[in-house]
């Protein structure tokens, strides 16, 4: 037993999977320390707001330091955040078609996109909301008339003043702020900023945070469902493999009726036969469970079978002890590493059976807790986040049920090469 | 020569017993399963019948009349009866090759919906599985054999792409490919608006439909396939026999031979289990790619409370694995002598 | 001395492992001796001791993990340890020298039948022979070492264990090599098995269809029944070597009295050759030790056998061994302890 397990701890696959299985666990325990308080709280009011580090606006024109700065190149910055070479084409494109209607003889080699103040005067020369162009859509009109709100004052670095209520007058004539160019604040002066690594999701909610729970969540469910196939699978693939016989046959047409009904199928009737209401995270990992032990059993009787007539076995039965007693003394400790590895299978089985369910509507029905397979379900099936792009509602959650599945596998190859020497290198 | 005729016998003897054994056990498996086919959907707490009067008759405000409707509806399907005689209506419509007609798309009889969902879910997925199957052997062999850097950087990719489950692995290539790239189309199994018929137009577009569902199959079963062959080879090249055909001087190609042979076996067991569960297996890739095979049709189906059609569906489900194992069996009592001396006795 | 034809001829043979830690592992250290036609010799030891590795490496076809150091192994008059891998292949394997290996219980191939393997042994070394020819050899072989003829149309899984075991003896020899090295053939079978495999061992030597034979164990008492010479082995190095005769009941190395002692007076119950009469273990073979191996357990160590390495000698009349003490300065030794 102890060189074993120190051959397990000198297995690279064991130490890789432990490693990163091990580094899950503490971001699903140390995580909510540093950011406590229910994961699933809505938070924003847009949804899919993407990954980043929000500032509240209202709380920087009231910070006490205000910094100068004047990095060269500034203001060219702040004309390409507005004005995008997308925009530019746009430009160039409404510009080509009305010369087209009335015949200005503009072509492409007089306008030079790259040039913005030219761009902007002859853009500033010829638009008006009111002409229409031939063939264009309305919708794309909608956007050149946004385009050029958004490009009023492109140039213009007046300063800005803040106003606030006058309770007397009733007017906005107290100056609260000014604000020139080149004002800058430090973050960390803002009362309030939000940091969002992952964004939100469709309901405005954290998502990093509500992933961490999730993972959380889902580990107890495959830990549950996991114990619950493996405990059913042994108990029964012991009984019929050691006692063999009427009993063996039973179990076995147990084992494979429920092998020939798809799981899935067998998951998804049980799922819907329990009201919605009954169906929380516990529920769902017991319905896995205990639908899936069929191959654990037909894997540890065949390893009971070939270990019944053992020399040490057949000495136990001689010396009269009772069944119980040889299954626990003289099979058990020897399909003991099988049972361990089948189980750590078993957990990643019971992790995806919960997502999959989720992402079919019939997975934990519940608001306060999310798993992996609602976030998915949320995300994907609920809120098509896939089509608007917003791949952070997602791909976190996808590639956290691959990286826990991916740690197991490693785990149990790690195991599986350290007692089953024929698979050595 | 009387000996051998003898050996030959009782061989015979031996097989005969083993086929009937098996043969036993299939049919009694296969009563229970259309026993469970038939009980399990009933369990669930939907009223179907409410919902297809819903349908059929909206808007429809006299309580009397929607009472009259629900009844006749019930009487139409037969859910006025007590449940041991709806089974055995069932049973009896069963071997008249009578699956019913289905309560979701009323007046459609089950066997039609189903017979235009199959050649969807066969045609996508059998080609899928046996690409899959075909490229995850070679590899995980190849994987085996060779070692060194090919199996050090082939084997934790496959470890990681067994590790992401089939719907990730559909989501993350049709997020890529058809909506970020624009390559493929993003759902379904032909354009929307093409009339289904034996044309061109609605030729190319099923191919551009079909390959997002059928690579992100592929790539899944290699995973686990390539896996499951490499650790085979792998049990299989330090078995003893390898080593002394090695010492008798035996071409280390014919030995090859050998281990890919005997890791082949069992391979091919699964190969017969991903056809017989492929349309539980592939579900999820089918909803999320709108593909109107099985899969989709037996979840709508229970979404809607549809009886006859989930209980059809589940009995060509469960049929097709069971007749599987049941060829495998056989065909494997027959091939591989390990299962001849195990079993025969 | 008997004059027969050299068989078999080792000089200075070292092999080693490389562990999958890149570790090396000694097993087989400056092994030498010879053997002659019709004589049989036996390798003694310890589990461990390099006597498993020795009858693989005679067999001069090295592969991962065990490798070739030095030394020559000389055939027949042919040294094949100059040959090409493919060329004692081919030419040397089976033909030449042959295994049988320690667990022929899973040496033949579960999914072919007996004859398809005599098949391919045959047509390895012979790719012309024909069919007909192969199953006709193969029968007649079968015959003459008393296996029923339908062995050949089973799979190994259908055969008992010391069916098994016989079966593989008779295709191990079907090329009627020089030298036959059985690694254990009998050690896990019941007594009648084990009778018969013995007996057909002796058969095959009787008839000339093997013209030499290796034979390794740890239980002692058989090779004193079956083999004519006795080599002891001790981490890696051959430590004594004479007939049997003189090895049971004159042993000179004091490693080789411990292990005759503790033959003679059989521990109960125990199957490996744990040797409670020498107290310690080997030395590890990743590292030996300077002087002699033996030291740390020997009963009648003397300072310098912990420094200088410790060569083999003759001590003439086909005797020899490997300790710093002369062969009568041993045997004084013995007769003041009695």
């Amino acid at each position: 037993m102890k060189t074993h397990l120190r051959a397990v701890l000198r297995s690279g696959k064991f130490i890789v999977g432990f490693t990163i299985f091990a580094a899950i666990l503490l971001l699903v325990f140390i995580y909510p320390l540093f950011n406590p308080g229910n994961p699933l709280q809505m938070i924003g009011y847009n949804s899919f707001t993407k990954p980043g580090t929000y500032v509240s606006l209202y709380d920087s024109l009231d910070t006490r330091r205000v910094y100068t700065f004047r990095p060269p190149g500034a203001a060219d910055v702040r004309i390409d955040a507005k004005l995008s070479p997308e925009d530019r084409e746009s430009i160039m494109e409404w510009l080509l078609s009305y010369s087209e209607q009335e015949g200005l003889g503009l072509t492409e080699r007089d306008i030079d996109i790259e040039y913005t103040e030219g761009l902007m005067a002859l853009w500033w020369q010829y638009y008006d909301s009111e002409i229409r162009l031939d063939g264009m859509t309305i919708a794309r009109r909608r956007e050149f008339e946004r385009l050029d709100l958004r490009l009023d004052g492109l140039f213009n670095l007046d300063d800005l003043h803040v106003m606030a209520l006058d309770p007397e007058t009733g007017e906005y004539d107290i100056l609260f702020a000014t604000v020139s160019d080149d004002d800058y604040v430090n973050v960390d002066d803002v009362a309030n900023v939000i940091y969002l690594p992952l964004g939100t999701d469709g309901f405005g909610r954290d998502v990093l945070k509500q992933l961490v729970s999730a993972i959380g969540t889902s580990l107890w469910i495959g830990l549950i469902a996991g114990s619950i196939a493996t405990a059913i699978g042994l108990t029964l693939g012991l009984i019929s493999g050691y006692i063999g016989g009427i009993v063996d046959d039973i179990v076995m047409f147990f084992t494979n009726l429920i092998t020939v009904i798809p799981g899935i199928v067998l998951l998804i009737l049980i799922s819907y036969s329990i009201s919605q209401l009954e169906r929380g995270p516990v529920t769902v990992a017991i319905v896995i469970g205990v639908t899936g032990w069929a191959w654990t059993t037909r894997s540890v009787r065949s390893q009971v079978m070939s270990l019944r007539n053992r020399d040490h076995v057949n000495l136990s039965k001689l010396s009269g002890h009772s069944i119980p007693k040889i299954i626990v003394r003289d099979i058990l400790p020897y399909i003991a590493s099988y049972v361990v590895m089948a189980f750590i299978l078993q957990i990643s089985i019971g992790i995806l059976s919960e997502a999959t369910l989720s992402m079919l509507g019939l997975g934990p029905s519940t608001t306060t807790t999310a798993t992996l397979g609602l976030m998915l379900d949320w995300s994907i099936m609920k809120s098509t986040a896939h089509i608007s792009g917003a791949w952070w509602a997602y791909y976190p959650v996808i590639l956290a049920i691959a990286l826990i599945s991916f740690s197991l596998n490693l785990m149990n190859t790690g195991l599986d090469q350290v007692f089953n020497p024929q698979l050595r290198d | 020569m009387n000996a051998q005729s003898t050996i030959a016998r009782i061989t015979k003897n031996g097989y005969f017993k083993y086929f009937s054994k098996k043969t036993i056990w299939f049919l009694i498996t296969l009563v229970a399963a259309v026993t469970l086919n038939f009980f399990l959907p009933r369990l669930m707490p939907s009223d179907p019948v409410a919902a297809i009067v819903g349908r059929l008759a909206p808007g429809m405000q006299d309580p009397e009349a929607i009472r009259r409707v629900y009844e006749s509806f019930t009487q139409i399907f037969g859910l006025d009866k007590p449940l041991h005689e709806q089974f055995f209506i069932y049973i009896r419509n069963l071997f008249q090759g009578e699956f019913g007609l289905s309560f979701s798309r009323y007046p459609r009889p089950v066997i039609e919906i189903l017979s235009n969902a199959i050649p969807w879910t066969v045609g996508l997925q059998l080609p899928a599985i046996l690409v899959g199957w075909t490229l995850g052997n070679v590899l995980g062999a190849l994987a085996a054999y060779i070692r060194r850097g090919f199996d050090k950087t082939l084997m934790p990719v496959m470890l990681f792409l067994g590790g992401v489950p089939a719907f990730g692995m559909a989501i993350i290539l049709l997020t890529v490919f058809a909506i970020s790239l624009g390559i493929f189309p993003v759902q379904g199994g032909y354009e929307q608006g093409i009339i289904p018929g034996w044309n061109m137009t609605f030729f190319t577009s099923i191919i551009r439909h079909y390959h997002m569902p059928f690579w992100s199959i592929v790539l899944i079963s290699i995973g686990g396939q390539s896996l499951g062959m490499r650790s085979m080879s792998i049990y299989e090249l330090n078995a003893d026999y390898v080593k002394y055909s090695r010492y008798m001087g035996i071409k280390d190609r014919k030995i090859v031979g050998y281990v890919f042979r005997n890791a082949m076996l069992p391979q091919v067991t699964g190969l017969a289990l991903s056809i017989g569960t492929m349309v539980g297996g592939a579900l999820v890739a089918e909803l999320i790619f709108s593909y109107p095979g099985l899969g989709s049709t037996l979840f709508r189906g229970i979404s809607e409370g549809d009886y006859p059609l989930i209980a059809a569906a589940m009995l060509i489900i469960t049929l097709m694995v069971l007749v599987t194992v049941f060829l495998l069996d056989i065909i494997y009592g027959l091939i591989d002598p390990r299962v001849k001396v195990s079993q025969y006795e | 001395m008997h004059m027969g034809k050299i068989m078999l001829e080792v000089n200075d043979l070292s092999t080693k492992y490389i562990t999958r830690f890149k570790e090396d592992v000694y097993a087989v250290s400056d092994v030498s001796f010879t053997l002659e036609e019709g004589r049989s010799v036996g390798i003694a030891g310890e589990s461990g001791c390099g006597k498993s590795t020795l009858a693989l490496s005679l067999m001069g076809y090295y592969f991962p993990p065990l490798h070739y150091i030095k030394g020559d192994i000389i055939i027949d008059g042919q040294n094949i340890t100059k040959m090409k891998p493919d060329d004692v292949r081919k030419n040397v394997l089976g033909t030449e020298i042959a295994y049988i290996p320690q667990a022929a219980m899973n040496a033949l191939n579960p999914t072919r039948k007996v004859i398809r393997f005599i098949e391919d042994v045959v047509r390895a070394h012979d790719p012309k022979a024909t069919k007909k020819d192969i199953h006709d050899l193969a029968r007649q072989r079968f015959e003459v070492l008393n296996l029923p003829e339908s062995t050949l149309n089973k799979h190994a899984v259908e055969l008992s264990g010391g069916m098994k075991q016989r079966t593989v003896i008779a295709v191990s020899t079907i090329l009627s090599p020089k030298v036959l090295i059985a690694d254990e053939p009998s050690s896990a079978l019941d007594v009648t098995s084990q009778k018969a495999v013995i007996k057909m061992l002796n058969d095959l030597m009787d008839m000339g269809l093997v013209k030499s034979m290796i034979f390794i164990t740890h239980e002692l008492p058989l090779l004193y029944n079956v083999t004519d010479d006795i080599i002891v082995m001790y981490a890696a190095q051959v430590v004594e070597k004479g007939n049997a005769n003189q090895m049971v009941f004159d042993p000179l190395h004091p490693y080789s009295k411990g292990l005759m002692g503790s033959m003679l007076v059989p521990e109960e119950g125990t199957r490996e050759t744990k040797l409670a009469a020498i107290p310690g273990t080997p030395p590890n073979l990743k590292k030996p030790p300077e002087g002699c191996r033996f030291a740390e357990r020997c009963k009648y160590v003397m300072p310098q056998c912990k420094v200088y390495s410790v060569g083999y000698t003759e001590y003439g009349d086909g005797r020899g061994g490997r300790c710093l003490l002369s062969e009568t300065e041993l045997r004084d030794l013995y007769a003041i302890e009695n």
